[in-house]
């Protein structure tokens, strides 16, 4: 899991009605004050709060107690990013010395995550040891932690006595013959149980969890993996159940399959959506609840800001050399901390400025369209096209600006180029940005210019350093002054 | 009789805290089961308990040396067919 995005309702559905109206991108607006109080420092939750807070994994759970078929349980590789995939088991100790180590250093650090690489609460002994010890070592970390929530109900007493932020489960489906095409088996009450009969138990445990959850006060957030031909269809369902009981977030996430993986998915041929597939998806679940856009699927070893990546600064032997002043480490991690909060406190406030103030204007009555945004954060446009490893997508409409998703560049192997078909990365950028109809960047280079114009991109480099939300109204401006976007037909207007 | 855990074991520590006789150890590079130990968890359960949970096709041998999970059967992958993806993998 990576950037929190809790998206608000699609505005083709909410209009104005949603609070945010002209900068819809902050999607904490959309939840209870109380809720938005415990996660906005969590770099998960908000696409905002990710530019400024860091996280880390500690890859303590190695056992699991099923097989997910985008899963290989051998695979062990430093140049993948992915979850289920580590370069370093910790002993409970040392991850307690390694989170210890990483707060110290990096003080934005507000959340430890425990997400495998298997399946935290089938490792009950490591997982909670971990979490007992930071609890009372650092306080002031907040702990959360994933699981497929086939051993959760057992576990929720235990979980409702630490630190506990929030739990997040991940529910692929609420039907048996679906969940047979995911799960090929679980392992319950010594033994293991293939089908449709091993999915029915997983799923009565997912459920009842969330329900135990719920009920202890626990925040719970739901992931979903969308498979496209097995569960596409049926996450919108998922969707509507999970929220019923009381999930405060769903984030859907593509699949990731390829063949070098060795998963049974990658393997068998099985495809990932297309960005645009699960936007569509993501817009038809967002009516039912608070929508995640901005996951980036991390690594079970993660640590620093989202989309980055600084492991390998913290291994084992390097930390074992570190000196570190805990005390002292926590006391200026509150001063940051705070500042922090005020930063981005006084953002939103200007966010919510110029939304009223755009609410004031006269409307547009133009179709939406999406853009992408270069940026390495603050909100701002201020990173050239050709060093963006992914592109934030905004869909500009008249009744404004709102996140829809982060889409990245390169695949996810980093690995050499040799692998995977012969496109260029320029090609595969162009590709990713599929379904946009401009890019703002702070520069953009004489090659890719010509060919993002070829493949009907609009390259706009006039926005740097601009505040992201204001850029991309204003191109959106500027396309419908220029004739470029036809109005809404009647219908599409009926059904906003 | 007893089970053996061959060099294909990832080291998940899955098996460990299943076995009723205390029998599988951590050890370097992989675990292992003490053959003096292991007893096929006969008077304890239905089934071996490590060859349950292993997720590893291959990596748990029964006292004849014949894998208790062959290929294809956990993942659902027929053998040839990744045989087919990894043969196509090494020609790029």
């Amino acid at each position: 899991m990576e950037l929190p995005v809790l998206n608000e309702q699609p505005a083709a559905k909410s209009g104005c009605s949603a609070g945010s109206c002209g900068s819809t991108d902050d999607q904490l607006d959309h939840l209870s004050d109380e809720i938005r109080e415990k996660v906005q420092n969590h770099p998960c939750y908000s696409e905002d709060a990710h530019h400024y807070f860091a996280r880390m994994h500690v890859a303590v759970a190695p056992a699991c107690n099923i097989q997910c078929h985008y899963c290989n349980r051998k695979y062990d590789c430093a140049n993948e990013s992915r979850p289920g995939v580590v370069s370093e088991l910790l002993t409970p100790d040392q991850a307690v010395k390694k989170t210890m180590a990483v707060a110290a250093n990096i003080p934005q650090m507000t959340v430890l995550g425990i997400a495998g690489p298997g399946d935290p609460l089938a490792n009950p002994e490591r997982t909670f040891e971990t979490f007992r010890r930071l609890s009372q070592e650092a306080p002031d970390i907040k702990l959360c932690v994933s699981t497929n929530g086939l051993a959760l109900p057992d576990s929720v007493e235990e979980l409702s006595k630490h630190n506990i932020d929030h739990v997040t489960i991940t529910i692929n489906c609420v039907d048996p013959e679906v969940g047979a095409k995911i799960y090929p088996w679980i392992f319950w009450e010594n033994r293991r149980i293939k089908g449709k009969r091993g999915a029915k138990i997983l799923i009565e445990q997912q459920q009842k969890g969330l329900e135990m959850l719920v009920a202890k006060g626990i925040l719970v957030k739901v992931n979903s993996v969308m498979i496209p031909g097995v569960n596409d269809q049926h996450l919108a369902e998922v969707s509507k159940i999970v929220k019923s009981k009381g999930a405060f977030l769903h984030n859907v996430m593509p699949l990731i399959a390829e063949a070098e993986h060795g998963t049974f998915y990658g393997v068998m041929g099985q495809r990932g959506p297309t960005a645009l597939e699960l936007q569509a998806l993501q817009d038809s679940c967002s009516g039912d609840m608070n929508m995640m856009r901005h996951c980036r699927q991390c690594r079970a070893d993660a640590v620093g800001l989202l989309g980055e990546d600084r492991g390998d600064e913290f291994t084992m032997d390097k930390i074992e050399d570190m000196e570190i002043d805990y005390q002292a480490a926590m006391e200026k991690r509150k001063v940051i901390h705070q500042a922090i909060a005020e930063e981005m406190n006084s953002k939103r406030a200007e966010k919510h400025q110029a939304a009223q103030a755009f609410a004031a204007e006269e409307k547009l009555t133009t179709r939406p369209v999406l853009m992408a945004v270069a940026t390495s954060g603050q909100g701002l446009i201020n990173m050239h096209f050709g060093h963006a490893k992914e592109f934030l997508i905004y869909e500009a409409s008249p009744e404004g600006v709102r996140f829809i998703s982060h889409r990245k560049t390169e695949l996810y192997c980093s690995g050499d180029n040799s692998c995977g078909e012969a496109e260029t990365a320029l090609q595969k950028t162009i590709r990713a940005l599929e379904g946009c109809e401009a890019v703002l960047c702070s520069k953009v280079g004489y090659e890719p210019w010509e060919m993002l114009e070829q493949a009907g991109i609009a390259p706009n480099g006039e926005h740097a350093m601009e505040p992201i939300e204001q850029a991309v109204m204003a191109v959106y401006k500027e396309m419908a002054a220029a004739g470029k976007l036809e109005d809404l037909s009647e219908e599409q207007r009926a059904s906003a | 009789m007893a089970l053996k855990i061959i060099e294909s074991c990832v080291n998940c520590f899955a098996c460990e805290p299943l076995c009723p006789s205390k029998a599988i150890y951590e050890a370097k590079p992989h675990f292992l089961i003490n053959p003096k130990k292991c007893t096929e968890c006969e008077d304890d359960y239905k089934e071996p308990q490590c060859a349950s949970i292993c997720p590893i096709e291959g990596a748990i041998l029964d006292a004849l040396g014949v894998p208790i999970n062959p290929p294809g059967s956990l993942t659902g992958i027929p053998p040839e067919k990744m045989a087919e993806a990894m043969a196509e993998l090494q020609a790029h």
